[in-house]
This record gives structure tokens, C-alpha cells and sequence, in this order.
């Protein structure tokens, strides 16, 4: 009623102004002169094309979707805000081209965004409602075929112009209708499969992986599109500052479409290798699935625990987790160990740092060989007694010393990149199960650790005769590194390069402290070579000690 | 996916038609839209919210029942579990991995098992008992620890605010 009045008040005044204007100049060119000149008459005009566009809103909105759901309403006024704002800052980019005409696209773009939005709301409702009419129907399929249309031929315009007359406004336009479009072929695709859905008796299953790859795919040209702006932008005009909230949520959305496909993929690959398909004399058995609530037809699924579920219902319930929905069972943890193992172990392998192959001798231990689930290999037998610092051996006795690395090492304590989410959760929580694991990563570290030294222990016996100046080692591992360290680097006189040579991998870490201190700067060769005995004789006594310990 | 959050949800109002739990009534606010629902709940017996009935709206996502609905009560409710605002705080409303409170084990937690029913009977059993040490309205969970005759008194008041005395 308000609205009326003021659409008759507006329209009067509008006609009193022209009027008036026509009356005083008596004819066509001079009173279209005076009125432009005139700022009041031109303000009324103003008003006048705002209660137009309103009205057409109305009108388009009565014809295309009937009365809006307040949901509707809320999502388009929310939207509204966002678009208003950044259409204001992106008038600040455009302050020279600023004139009537721009202001007008702006809002005819900011119209049919608005359509675009509530035409979504409208496809989304269609899997909410159990009654869908043919109007909608009807109304949907004009409404983006109208749209579609519109988009099209602005773009086109907008191209055009951009080619004849260098980069200018045109180049956000045309952007912005290109990504309504893609935004209309994705309402589409979604209103097609929906319909299939509509007509077809039962859920359609495959329509959750559908949806998902149309997300994928228009998500992914989305973001091309905006970053192609992006660069386009900064090179003819400014920084877009308008289009950075837009360019963010098209990134967050194609990011969680890529983890949606992802993780459903992963389920389906679950469902189709690890669990049986439930027998007919199950699914007799079984009343209703009780993620649907429907009865048990076919393609059912049973998990470890026994329970059964539609195929599909397990599948997108396992795209959010991977539990079983009633008694949450974690499906991927006991029943089926073979399975999650298998995977991060070579991802472990891959990740371990391969000591550098610098020692004539040294053969890289056959890690796939061991898993990390076996009980960790007996500990590589104590270097013999020839390798002590008394007896110093000549290189050519190699050969015997390197017997002992034949034994294969364990895998490296896998580090915790390359454990997945799932073992570090069982290794986390302190049930039996997750302190067993625990301590089977520390043996596993153990063991290396003492593997390290022998091999270390060797290596310093093998080359040549010490020179090491230091204090009391703190740790095994340090000392180790150190004290092999140094008697081969002096020799050849490259420290630095060679400082990072001898560590094994969960060595890594401790390899590079020991330099500073321990650098051969002093030529007290009789007192080191004291210390350097009494440190590989605390060696062994240490290699020795967990040996009892294990068994 | 969609097809089916309609099916279920339209399984469960026929359900809850047909065998009522007592106190509670649910049902969709308008047929049209199975997606928004509105329950009543009588106050349980011999506990300071006896004879009330309390509305509330329960929202439901568009890939329910994998995602947990949201409720919240339409009228005023002191009470430990439920907002200022109305919004209901309680574990098998939560989905998993999001936890406002820090403390809930994954088992409590919303799975498709659950129903409205399930949902609605378990809040007239929070009504009964408040959780006070995960408050989500933590003026109500002090009164209900400090002073139990003035929680009462406010729930009284509530109750008979809620059948319009």
C-alpha cells in the first residue's frame, strides 16, 4: 500500500517536472536541455528510474518465483549487504568513469545477482519439498533460461566493447556476468539432477557423486576465473580489493569440493574392497537401514561389526567419518589391520632421509624389508673386540666390519608426517593398544640408535687414528657423531661437508650441535686419543645395556 | 542424499504421528517443508519443570540425518543446557569434531542413529537433569549448583509463564 503511494507519488512528480520543462521551452530539444541542467528535475528523474527498478523487481520476482520463503529473503538481504559494499569499493576504482550510466549497470548487475542468488535458493528447496508442482517447474527452467541468456549477452558486450575500446569498466562486468554464468550452469546441473532424483522411486545414489564432481569442476573454473581477473586487473588498473571476499569463498569452495571428492572417493574404495555385501538371508533379517530408515533392499553392506547399511547411506556417512553409525566402531582400526599399515609404510620409507651414501661402505638398510609392526630385528651383534680404539684398525679390514649392517636395520621411527591421522590417534589415547604401539616406535628408535653406534664405532676404529678434543659426551648420539666425526674430517679437511654425512636419520637432528664444540682446532693428539677411548668404551657398555633390557 | 534427508525425515514424522512418546509433540511447521519442525515438550514429573510445556524449532541441515538438526526453544527456560538465547547444549546435538564444550567423548556424540525422538526425549531428561558442569548458561548451572530454591522458583515461574498463567 505504502509502496503504491509512493509509486504514484514518484511517478507525479515526474510528470509535473516534465511538464513544467515542456510548458517553459515549448519544445522537444531545448526542454530535454533544460532538464538535464536542472538539479532538481534531474533528482526527481533519479527517483523516478529507482521506483522503475524496484518495480520491475517486483514484477520479475511475482512472475519468476511467486512470494519468497522468509529463508529466500534472508539469504538475499544478507547477500545483498556484501554485494552493495563491494560494489561501492569497487566504484572507488572507478571513480573517473564515474556517470549515471555506470551507476545504472551496477544495479542491473546487482539485479540479476540477485536472481542468480534466489534462483539457487530455489533449485536447493526442490530436495527439501516433497511437492513440486509444474510451476516450478515451468518458472525454474524460464528463469534460467532468462538468465543464461542475459549473462550471455552482457559478456558478449562487454568483450566487445573491451576490444574496441581498450580495457575499461567493461572488464569487471564482463568477469562478473562470466562467473554468474558458470553460477547458472551449476543451478542447472544441479535442477537436472535433482529432477532425475524427483522422478525416480527410490534415492537416486550416484546423484551425492555427481553433485560433488559439477561442484568440483565449476568450482575449479571459478577460481580460475577469478585469478585470470586478478592478474588482469593489476596489470591495466589497480589492486581489485573488491573482488578479494568473492575470490576468497570461490577458493574455500573449490578447496572443500577437492576434499569432498577426495574423501568420497576414498569410501567408496573402502566400500567396494573391504566390506562384504550383506546375504539375502541378512538383509531378510535386518529390518530398516537405520541411516534412512528404510527397508533393506539390495546392494547392502556389512560392516566387521555386523551391522548392515545401504550402500550409499554407508558411503556418505563415511565421507564425514569412519565409524560405524551404531555401535562406532572405528572401521578402520582392529578388524582390518592389514589394511591401514600397508599405506603409510612406504610413505615412511619415502620419507626417512637417506643418509647420503658417503662411506665406501656404507649400504642404505633394506627398510621395506621390515615392517614396523614386527618385533624389532635382535640388535646388531656388539662390534668385536678388534674394533676397540686400542686396536685400532687399517681401512683394508673393512670388509669384516660391515657384516654386522647386513643385518637389515628397522625402519626408521617413522617420522610423524608420515604416520597417517588414524595411527597417530592410536597412538595417542593410553589404552593398552595405543601403549604398546608407543613403545614400539621407541624400541624401533632404540634400535637404530644402537645400530648407529656400532656402525659409528666402526667407522671411527676404521679410519685412521683419533683426534678428537672434547669434553664428557652429554648424550650417546651426540658422541657418537662427534666423535666419529672428527677423525675423518681432519684428515681431508672438510668439516662443514662432511658434518652431515655420518648421521643416520633420527640422527638428523642432533648432528648439527656437536660441530661447534667439538671443531679439531687443538693438535693435543696423546689426550684426546685418552678421551676418545674412553668414550667407545661407554659406547659399548651402552650397546650392550639394552640388549638385556629387550629380552 | 537429498532425496533420502526427505524420506527419513518425513519416516519420522509418521513415526512419531503414529506412536507418540509421551509429553512430546513434534511435527514439520508447515508440510510444505519437512526441514523445519516444531516440538512441544512437557515439563517432566516431579522435577521443578512439571506441568509446562515448552515449544521449540528444530532446524534440520539438508544432509540430515548425517549432520545433527539444531533446536532451540521459542519461550524463555533457565536451565544450565540451554542458552540465553534458547539454543540446546547437549552432546548428541554436536557432530562430531565440533565441540563447544571440550569435554565430550565421540560416543555421546550425533550419529544417524539418532532421531527426533531420541533428541526430544533426551532433553526432557535434561530437563530433569542438568548437566552442570558443561553449562552453556552458566548464571542457570550456578543457581542450580548454589541456590536450588531460587532455580526452582525461577522454573516455576517459567512453567507458568509457558501455559500462559
Amino acid at each position: 500500500m505504502r509502496s503504491g503511494l509512493i509509486g504514484i507519488g514518484s511517478l507525479a512528480l515526474s510528470i509535473g517536472v516534465v511538464a513544467n520543462a515542456y510548458l517553459q521551452k515549448k519544445q522537444f530539444y531545448p526542454s530535454v536541455v533544460y532538464l538535464t541542467k536542472s538539479s532538481p528535475s534531474m533528482a526527481v528523474l533519479y527517483i523516478q528510474a529507482f521506483v522503475f527498478v524496484i518495480m520491475m523487481w517486483e514484477i520479475a520476482c511475482k512472475l519468476f518465483f511467486g512470494t519468497l520463503r522468509a529463508a529466500e529473503m534472508e539469504h538475499l538481504i544478507e547477500r545483498s549487504w556484501y554485494a552493495l559494499t563491494e560494489t561501492c569499493l569497487a566504484f572507488t576504482v572507478f571513480r573517473d568513469d564515474f556517470s549515471p550510466r555506470f551507476v545504472a549497470m551496477f544495479t542491473l548487475l546487482l539485479f540479476l545477482k540477485c536472481f542468480h542468488w534466489l534462483a539457487e535458493d530455489r533449485v536447493d528447496y526442490m530436495e527439501r519439498s516433497p511437492l513440486i508442482s509444474g510451476l516450478f517447474h515451468v518458472r525454474v527452467i524460464l528463469l534460467l533460461t532468462v538468465l543464461g541468456c542475459a549473462d550471455g549477452y552482457l559478456i558478449n558486450h562487454a568483450y566487445h566493447l573491451t576490444l574496441n575500446k581498450g580495457a575499461t569498466v567493461q572488464l569487471v562486468f564482463g568477469f562478473e556476468y562470466a562467473i554468474l554464468l558458470t553460477a547458472i550452469v551449476h543451478i542447472f546441473v544441479k535442477y537436472i539432477l535433482h529432477g532425475i532424483d524427483i522422478q525416480s522411486e527410490n534415492p537416486w545414489e550416484n546423484k551425492a557423486v555427481y553433485l560433488l564432481y559439477s561442484e568440483l569442476v565449476l568450482g575449479f573454473i571459478k577460481v580460475v576465473l577469478y585469478i585470470l581477473f586478478l592478474v588482469i586487473m593489476i596489470k591495466v588498473h589497480t589492486f581489485p580489493l573488491f573482488a578479494i571476499r568473492p575470490m576468497y569463498l570461490a577458493i574455500r569452495t573449490f578447496k572443500k569440493a577437492l576434499n569432498d571428492v577426495i574423501l568420497s572417493r576414498r569410501a567408496i574404495n573402502n566400500m567396494n574392497t573391504l566390506y562384504p555385501d550383506a546375504t539375502p538371508e541378512e538383509l531378510a533379517a535386518g529390518d530398516v537401514c537405520i541411516i534412512c530408515r528404510e527397508d533393506m533392499v539390495a546392494s547392502s553392506k556389512k560392516l566387521p561389526c555386523g551391522h548392515i547399511f545401504h550402500t550409499s547411506c554407508l558411503r556418505s556417512w563415511f565421507q564425514r567419518q569412519q565409524t560405524c553409525p551404531t555401535c562406532r566402531l572405528d572401521i578402520l582400526r582392529p578388524p582390518t589391520p592389514s589394511r591401514p599399515t600397508p599405506q603409510p609404510q612406504p610413505a615412511a620409507a619415502a620419507d626417512a632421509p637417506q643418509p647420503p651414501p658417503f662411506f665406501p661402505g656404507w649400504q642404505p638398510p633394506q627398510q621395506p624389508a621390515v615392517s614396523t609392526t614386527s618385533p624389532p630385528p635382535t640388535m646388531p651383534s656388539p662390534p668385536p673386540s678388534g674394533a676397540a680404539p686400542g686396536a685400532a684398525t687399517p681401512a683394508f679390514m673393512m670388509p669384516p666390519f660391515m657384516m654386522p649392517f647386513s643385518v637389515p636395520l628397522p625402519s626408521p621411527p617413522v617420522g610423524f608426517s608420515g604416520l597417517s591421522d588414524d595411527e597417530l590417534r592410536r597412538m595417542e589415547g593410553d589404552e593398552r593398544q595405543a601403549v604398546e604401539a608407543r613403545i614400539q616406535v621407541l624400541r624401533n628408535v632404540h634400535t637404530l640408535l644402537d645400530a648407529a653406534i656400532v656402525q659409528l664405532n666402526q667407522y671411527s676404529s676404521v679410519a685412521g687414528p683419533p683426534t678428537v678434543s672434547s669434553s664428557a659426551p652429554s648424550s650417546v648420539a651426540t658422541a657418537t657423531v662427534t666423535s666419529t666425526q672428527t677423525p675423518i674430517s681432519s684428515p681431508a679437511s672438510q668439516a662443514p661437508a662432511q658434518s652431515a654425512g655420518p648421521a643416520s636419520p633420527e640422527e638428523g637432528a642432533t648432528a648439527s650441535e656437536p660441530t661447534s664444540p667439538d671443531s679439531p682446532s687443538s693438535s693435543e693428539n696423546s689426550e684426546m686419543s685418552e678421551i676418545r677411548r674412553r668414550r667407545l668404551e661407554k659406547f659399548k657398555t651402552e650397546t650392550e645395556k639394552p640388549e638385556t633390557t629387550k629380552s | 542424499m537429498a532425496g533420502s534427508a526427505l524420506k527419513r525425515l518425513m519416516a519420522e514424522y509418521k513415526q512419531l504421528t503414529l506412536n507418540p512418546p509421551e509429553g512430546i509433540v513434534a511435527g514439520p511447521v508447515n508440510e510444505d517443508n519437512f526441514f523445519e519442525w516444531e516440538a512441544l515438550i512437557t515439563g517432566p514429573e516431579d522435577t521443578c519443570f512439571e506441568g509446562g510445556v515448552f515449544p521449540a524449532r528444530l532446524t534440520f541441515p539438508s544432509d540430515y540425518p548425517l549432520s545433527p538438526p539444531k533446536m532451540k526453544f521459542s519461550c524463555d527456560i533457565f536451565h544450565p543446557n540451554i542458552y540465553a538465547d534458547g539454543r540446546v547444549c547437549i552432546s548428541i546435538l554436536h557432530a562430531p569434531g565440533d565441540d563447544p564444550m571440550g569435554y565430550e567423548s565421540s560416543a555421546e556424540r550425533w550419529s544417524p542413529v539418532q532421531s527426533v525422538e531420541k533428541i526430544l526425549l533426551s532433553v526432557v531428561s535434561m530437563l530433569a537433569e542438568p548437566n552442570d558442569e558443561s553449562a552453556a548458561n552458566v548464571d542457570a548451572a550456578k543457581t542450580w549448583r548454589e541456590d536450588r530454591e531460587k532455580f526452582n522458583d525461577i522454573a516455576h515461574s517459567t512453567v507458568r509463564k509457558s501455559i500462559g498463567l
